[in-house]
């Protein structure tokens, strides 16, 4: 038995080792945890239980040695010691969850921490352990003795009960209702280590309405890095702005750092939304130092949503001064050209524009589409009609759907000659569509006699690639769905032509 | 499930068959399937354990050598199940492998039968699974049970950190904070084993000694608070140190003004109430800004507040009042009040101080709160001196649960002051005995921390 015990405490070092180098949730310390864990539970399942002794450098099972560490700062052995537990007894059934628990606890270092009482507060349900009692010193005690001055005793007895108005006579049954019961249930689910923290800071910050003493101010930078921690965005936000407004002090200055900031894509895709919400207010209390790295985060957002709403952020921050960001539009990193020119494009800063101009030679077609979106919210059709003729497909698209929707009615023409050019039957059909779609959009009054013309054309030949000249047109008529062109397309259903008939036919059916 | 949950667990069907049994017929589809869940239970049980045996000694109840604990989730089984062993005189009840169905409502309604008449009743019924031990005397304590010095212990180690703590800080030195940790551990640890023995401790009261007697007393009735609702050991071990550090800001007041003989001017009693104030200084100073120092940050700052946003400091009704520091507004000022200082020379009798906290729950205090206060400390607490209807003065040892107005009272004095060495006298189950009020011990020559340590 202790042979495999031995084996079990060589996992157990392994994994605790694992921690302490890359903390609990590194996949790297992640990997040791199931195996330990199977080895462990095999064992309590045929042998019903693990007892270990604590020496002080040494740890037994059955009397013999399945570990021994001399090393104080590495020793398991001493470090428990040290705090009093002298044994420990791990129980079938136990969960992988309190295993993780009883792992992080004993990995512990740091002097000022006390395994036992650390161990004692998991209150574990499968693991035991035995710590001892410093055996005390003298605690004996005098009792009081209770003096009996010449004191009215029964005077003063009715006295106090006169002040106090107190009725002898009532009843008192301290029995609780269920309703009572429900409320007191209620009352501490609501005592939770966030609500607690919540209500320390209320305090502290009602204390530093008028005590601006180093404590008090140290203690809310305290538990602002808690809160960061904890990810409570909430009230990072309410410590930092309280400290700024009552003792104007800056405490966000200390994570505006890079390896901070980095740091937050740990979270950023994890936490709930609401926590989003909040850890988004609490960054636009960041400062234009922030900008980069921020920028750098971004590609670690996962989420397109959450993206936009992080762009709408730094874009928040960067309002008074873009400059710190600029740089990124020279980028290697198609990513961060991106993420730059979404939050340039949130801008109404002018000179904005003059900077992006460069990228719209970019030789990258996901930059180039940025540059569309961007001249789309600074309203610039023209720039983007500009795309019209890129070497690209999805370029040429999506200048078209941004033209689509801000009207730019320069373009109709164009467009009317693209379609009638021989080129067109040559385009992707959503390219075709996109051209019509921007048509429609920027079309004048004599769009539906022009559409009309295309679905009625005569053809002798080539009849079978113009077919989709035709569809697209009626297809056209539809989305206008006015009188005019709901008539055209009726007109259409009387034609010779089976083309015709058919392309209005599936039209007018939809 | 941990022995202790199962142990609830079977005693809340236990109860549930013994009422089906009260109620209805034995034949009825109630007590049937109240008896099919509780046996089941127990035969589950049995593959574990070679026997399951209840043992009830004073106002505790072990299943299988484990404490369980009135807690206020299962507390009407809890009670219900003691107040018969109590009332039957008890000791032992055991179940065997091979029980049954039948045999446990056998049992239930032999239960239901008055105390000279239940031996004849058990035996008649001839339960082969089923076996009964009677206490031969109300203080002989099962053998598994711990050395009960150790909880004396505990509570005297607790003092002298609490003294060595409040007055290093007095003197600007510093505090061993393990230590402190370690104390509130103890206490947890000591509470869970002998919950009324660490309770009665608190009826010593030490003029001298008043800061940290006080401290102490508020730590541990906080936390009695805190067990009896369900806290889980994280949030026990920061009740206790909350209401052990409570006044830890009167170590940035003079000395002199808090010990003043005389009556405070205005000005002085707003430096002592500033107390709240520097109590949250001092905690950030020694116990540092983990969960337990917030906890105590907090009820530092808050237990002077009332329930209806009145008290001090100054705040507004937005700021929620923890219910860390609801308990211990209640049990801070039920110390204060029972404990002599120098401006409050006799202090009230614990009965006084329990119906002036029960007049004032709404107002200072929260009601729910205030009920399970009451309820743990019972109408006269430990230390009361109570004058019977047959003249004679007893004092209060120990409360019986579910009996609040009925505690158990060793019998000390006559009502014309004639010292005696009385009997201990269960007024739960003493009929005839009734309390015709409290009275101070002094007069009768009753020193109450003499019977209590």
């Amino acid at each position: 038995m202790p042979k495999n015990v031995q084996e079990i405490m060589h996992q157990l070092t392994k994994a605790i080792k694992s921690i302490q180098l890359y903390g609990i949730n590194h996949p790297s310390a992640q990997q040791v945890y199931q195996p330990l864990f199977e080895a462990l539970t095999g064992f309590l399942k045929n042998y019903g239980q693990i007892e270990l002794d604590i020496n002080q450098y040494s740890i037994s099972s059955d009397s013999q040695v399945v570990y021994q560490e001399r090393e104080k700062d590495v020793s398991i052995a001493f470090r428990l010691f040290r705090d009093g537990v002298r044994n420990i007894k791990i129980v079938e059934e136990m969960e992988f969850d309190e295993m993780m628990l009883f792992l992080e606890v004993i990995s512990q270092t740091a002097r000022e921490q006390d395994i036992a009482l650390n161990l004692w507060e998991c209150n574990f349900s499968h693991i035991d352990f035995y710590v001892i009692e410093e055996e005390d010193e003298d605690l004996s005690y005098e009792l009081p003795v209770e003096e009996t001055k010449d004191i009215d005793f029964q005077g003063k007895l009715a006295a106090i009960i006169a002040r106090e108005k107190l009725d002898m006579t009532e009843t008192i049954d301290p029995a609780l209702s269920e309703a009572e019961m429900q409320s007191l249930k209620t009352q501490m689910a609501h005592e939770s280590d966030e609500a607690g923290r919540s209500v320390a800071i209320s305090t502290l910050i009602n204390f530093l309405q008028h005590d601006k003493s180093p404590e008090i101010i140290d203690s809310l930078k305290e538990i602002l890095a808690q809160c960061i921690d904890q990810h409570e965005f909430h009230n990072a936000r309410l410590i930092a702005t309280s400290l700024e407004r009552y003792a104007k002090v800056n405490a966000i200055d200390r994570y505006e750092q890079e390896n901070t900031i980095l740091d937050f894509k740990n979270f950023i895709n994890t936490i709930a939304d609401e926590a989003y919400n909040q850890f988004l207010a609490f960054i636009a209390l960041f400062t234009k130092k922030s900008l980069p790295y921020f920028i750098r985060l971004m590609p670690s957002i996962q989420r397109s949503e959450r993206l936009e709403r992080f762009r709408d952020q730094v874009a928040y921050i960067a309002q008074n001064d873009y400059h710190p960001v600029l740089g990124f539009l020279q980028s290697g990193s198609v990513d961060l050209i991106i993420n730059t020119v979404a939050v340039l494009s949130r801008l109404s800063a002018e000179g904005v524009i003059g900077h992006l101009e460069g990228l719209a030679v970019h030789p990258r077609v996901e930059v180039r589409c940025s540059l569309i979106n961007a001249y789309r919210a600074f309203g610039q059709p023209a720039r983007i009609a500009g795309f019209l003729d890129d070497d690209e497909a999805v370029v040429r698209i999506k200048s078209l759907q941004s033209i689509a929707l801000i009207v730019y009615p320069p373009v109709y023409y164009r467009l009317i000659a693209r379609i009638k050019s021989r080129a067109f039957s040559a385009l992707d059909m959503t390219e075709q569509k996109a051209i019509f779609t921007c048509l429609i959009a920027n079309g004048g009054p004599g769009l539906i006699k022009i559409l009309e013309k295309m679905l009625f054309r005569r053809m002798l030949f080539g009849r079978k690639r113009y077919r989709v000249v035709r569809r697209l047109a009626a297809w056209a008529l539809e989305e206008i769905n006015s009188d005019e062109a709901r008539t055209v397309l009726e007109q259409g259903l009387k034609k010779r032509n089976a083309d015709i008939r058919q392309a209005c036919e599936t039209r007018l059916k939809q | 499930m941990s022995i202790y949950s199962t142990g609830k667990n079977m005693i809340s069907l236990f109860y549930a068959l013994a009422k089906a049994a009260q109620v209805y017929d034995i034949r009825n589809d109630v007590v049937i399937g109240a008896a099919k869940k509780f046996g089941h239970i127990l035969r589950t049980l049995l593959n574990i354990y070679p026997q399951i045996e209840l043992v009830r000694y004073r106002e505790y109840v072990f299943f299988n050598k484990q404490r369980l604990r009135f807690e206020i989730d299962g507390y009407a089984s809890l009670q219900f199940v003691h107040d018969k062993m109590k009332r039957l005189r008890l000791r032992s009840i055991i179940f065997l492998p091979g029980i049954n169905e039948e045999e446990l409502i056998l049992l239930c309604l032999a239960l239901t039968k008055k105390r000279d008449e239940f031996p004849s009743e058990f035996n008649a019924r001839r339960l082969a699974y089923v076996t009964v031990e009677y206490a031969d005397t109300e203080e002989s304590a099962p053998d598994f049970l711990e050395d009960g010095q150790r909880v004396k212990r505990t509570y005297f180690k607790a003092l002298k950190v609490t003294k060595n703590l409040m007055n290093n800080l007095w003197k600007n030195q510093a505090v061993d904070v393990k230590s402190s940790k370690r104390v509130v551990y103890g206490l947890v640890n000591a509470l869970s084993q002998d919950e009324f023995g660490l309770l009665a401790l608190t009826a010593i009261k030490n003029f001298d000694e008043y800061t940290y007697n006080h401290s102490l007393n508020v730590g541990i009735l906080a936390l009695a608070v805190g067990q009896r609702i369900g806290f889980g050991k994280k949030d026990l071990a920061r009740i206790g140190t909350a209401g052990i550090l409570h006044d830890i800001g009167k170590v940035s007041i003079p000395k002199d003004l808090i010990y003043k003989p005389t009556r405070l001017s205005e000005p002085e009693w707003e430096i002592i109430k500033r107390h709240s104030e520097y109590g949250v200084k001092q905690i950030i100073k020694t116990r540092g800004l983990d969960e337990t120092g917030m906890i105590s940050l907090i009820v530092a700052y808050q237990h002077h507040w009332n329930y209806n946003y009145s008290g001090y400091p100054r705040h507004d009704k937005n700021l929620l009042q923890s219910m860390f520091a609801k308990i211990v507004r209640i049990c801070d000022s039920y110390d204060a009040m029972t404990t002599a200082r120098v401006y409050q020379p006799l202090p009230y009798i614990p009965s006084i101080a329990i119906r002036v906290i029960w007049r004032l729950a709404g107002e200072c205090f929260d009601p729910v709160l205030v009920k399970v206060f009451v309820q743990l400390l019972g109408i006269y607490p430990v230390g009361s001196c109570l004058e019977m209807n047959d003249g004679f003065i007893g004092l209060v040892l120990r409360q019986n649960e579910g009996h609040p107005a009925q505690p158990t009272i060793k019998i000390l004095a006559t009502k014309q002051k004639d010292v005696i060495d009385g009997p201990v006298i269960d007024l739960s189950v003493e009929s005839d005995r009734r309390v015709v009020r409290a009275v101070y011990p002094q007069p009768y020559g009753i020193n109450p921390a003499e019977h209590i340590v």
